[in-house]
């Protein structure tokens, strides 16, 4: 390997970094997890590396916790998320998705904007991010912001909607409702075996239900389903406004049917077609337990 | 570029080669061998190092990064007098060594488990503490790989170490 490194150590430097790479190859290294692996197999006479590792930045490496508002640093680490009171108790989807991701090893270093970054359809605590409905903030070189939602970030397979004179500063999530009462929330992950696997089907549920029982707002998420991970809108309007407690199994069957419209996954070595719509559909039927 | 950091108690500074992995500068350049290459790729867990006290698969740090930070490695844990420490001392009474290759790294890995008993409820927001039950250890070691399949006898090994000065 023979790349160049560049550590800026604040965030000013960093976007002196990425100004001056504006016309040349560059990547940027947050937790090396994938990148590390990336650039052994390939040519990178020319390629830079901007690593984000000893920047010191609070917005960048810090879960904050708000009134209306979680904000989750791109720098922050899947063993940060899991280890996070705030985050288990009222986004627990989140929580699992970063609990069953790889190892401990690559958990203490991965992190959730490198996961969003390399915007795999396979990635999980992206997919919880967009059952969650969070917003990306992403940040240009002259320091000016623009939030897109984060379905809108991911373009296609492992391409997102940042421009190259922009990177990830931080993931914003909506509190739940002041009425809610009760959450159901989590995240189904399906492989081949238990650790360290990448998903063949994922699906990340949050729902929000009032005292009475009634959800008063749901988000679903789909993974490793798709070119991009996707929101099944149509699935979690679908639950608006019924009880939780008298779901039937038509309601099951027209949840699951609503959430494989989003579908269309491809066949590979890991599963085919075939198999992961039938998985999708009946771990879709098993979150209205 | 320059390096320096703290390496099992002592400061260390050292010129290298920006590109190289932790697990590089610490076999090729230093000539410490007891962390083990297994896989390269971050699978295994072979190669596990703790860094400012949590588990890291050497095979995919940079080197760089560790400027300004303390590693522990598996020759580390040796006292001066040459005792060894109680997770390895509990992996020698349990039996839970065949070949060797994956044993440095798993004692680091159950070392980062011990320290995580001792300092998690010290980090403010982060006060998740695990406990050191069978299935919880077994989740922590899943990114440590035995190819002899002696996991049960490490298992063995890791419970009684992490239950001993329960608090």
């Amino acid at each position: 390997m023979d790349f160049s490194v560049v550590s800026p150590q604040n965030l000013s430097q960093l976007r002196n970094a990425i100004r001056t790479l504006q016309r040349k190859p560059y990547r940027i290294g947050a937790g090396y997890t994938d990148l590390l692996m990336e650039l052994r197999k390939s040519d990178t006479s020319d390629l830079t590396v901007i690593n984000l590792a000893q920047i010191n930045d609070n917005g960048l490496s810090h879960i904050k916790s708000l009134v209306n508002h979680v904000h989750i640093g791109a720098m922050v680490t899947a063993t940060s998320i899991c280890m996070n009171d705030d985050i288990a108790r009222r986004f627990p989807t989140l929580q699992q998705a970063a609990a069953n991701l790889a190892s401990t090893q690559i958990r203490n270093v991965a992190t959730i904007g490198g996961n969003l970054c390399t915007a795999s359809p396979s990635g999980d605590m992206a997919c919880a991010i967009v059952a969650l409905k969070a917003h990306c903030v992403l940040m240009n070189v002259d320091g000016k912001k623009r939030v897109v939602p984060v379905v809108d970030f991911f373009t296609g397979p492992r391409t997102t909607c940042l421009k190259k004179n922009e990177f990830l500063y931080k993931i914003i999530l909506p509190r739940n409702h002041k009425q809610t009462q009760h959450i159901h929330s989590g995240f189904i992950k399906v492989g081949t075996r238990n650790a360290m696997e990448c998903s063949v089907v994922s699906l990340a549920y949050h729902i929000q239900v009032e005292e009475s029982g009634y959800v008063i707002d749901a988000g679903i998420g789909i993974g490793a389903s798709a070119p991009t991970i996707r929101f099944a809108e149509k699935a979690a309007l679908n639950l608006i406004g019924k009880n939780m407690q008298n779901f039937t199994d038509e309601n099951r069957n027209e949840f699951a049917k609503k959430v494989l419209t989003y579908a269309s996954p491809i066949s590979d070595v890991r599963a085919t077609s075939w198999y992961r719509k039938e998985v999708l559909y009946n771990i879709s039927k098993s979150v209205l337990v | 570029m320059e390096v320096s950091f703290n390496l099992n108690g002592e400061k260390v500074k050292c010129k290298i080669n920006p590109t190289i992995s932790l697990l590089e500068l610490l076999r090729e350049e230093m000539g410490l061998t007891g962390t083990k290459p297994g896989c390269n790729e971050g699978e295994c867990g072979a190669c596990t190092v703790l860094i400012d006290g949590i588990s890291v698969n050497a095979c995919l740090y940079p080197a760089i990064n560790i400027h300004g930070k303390e590693l522990v490695t598996i020759e580390g844990l040796v006292t001066a007098e040459g005792k060894l420490d109680e997770v390895q001392q509990a992996m020698v009474k349990h039996g839970a060594v065949q070949c060797g290759f994956c044993t440095s790294g798993m004692v680091m890995n159950i070392k980062a488990m011990q320290r995580n008993l001792e300092h998690a409820h010290h980090v403010p927001g982060e006060n998740i503490r695990v406990q050191p039950d069978r299935k919880n250890i077994m989740k922590w070691l899943e990114g440590n790989l035995c190819r002899c399949t002696g996991y049960v006898k490490i298992i063995d090994a890791a419970e009684e170490v992490l239950n001993k000065n329960k608090i």
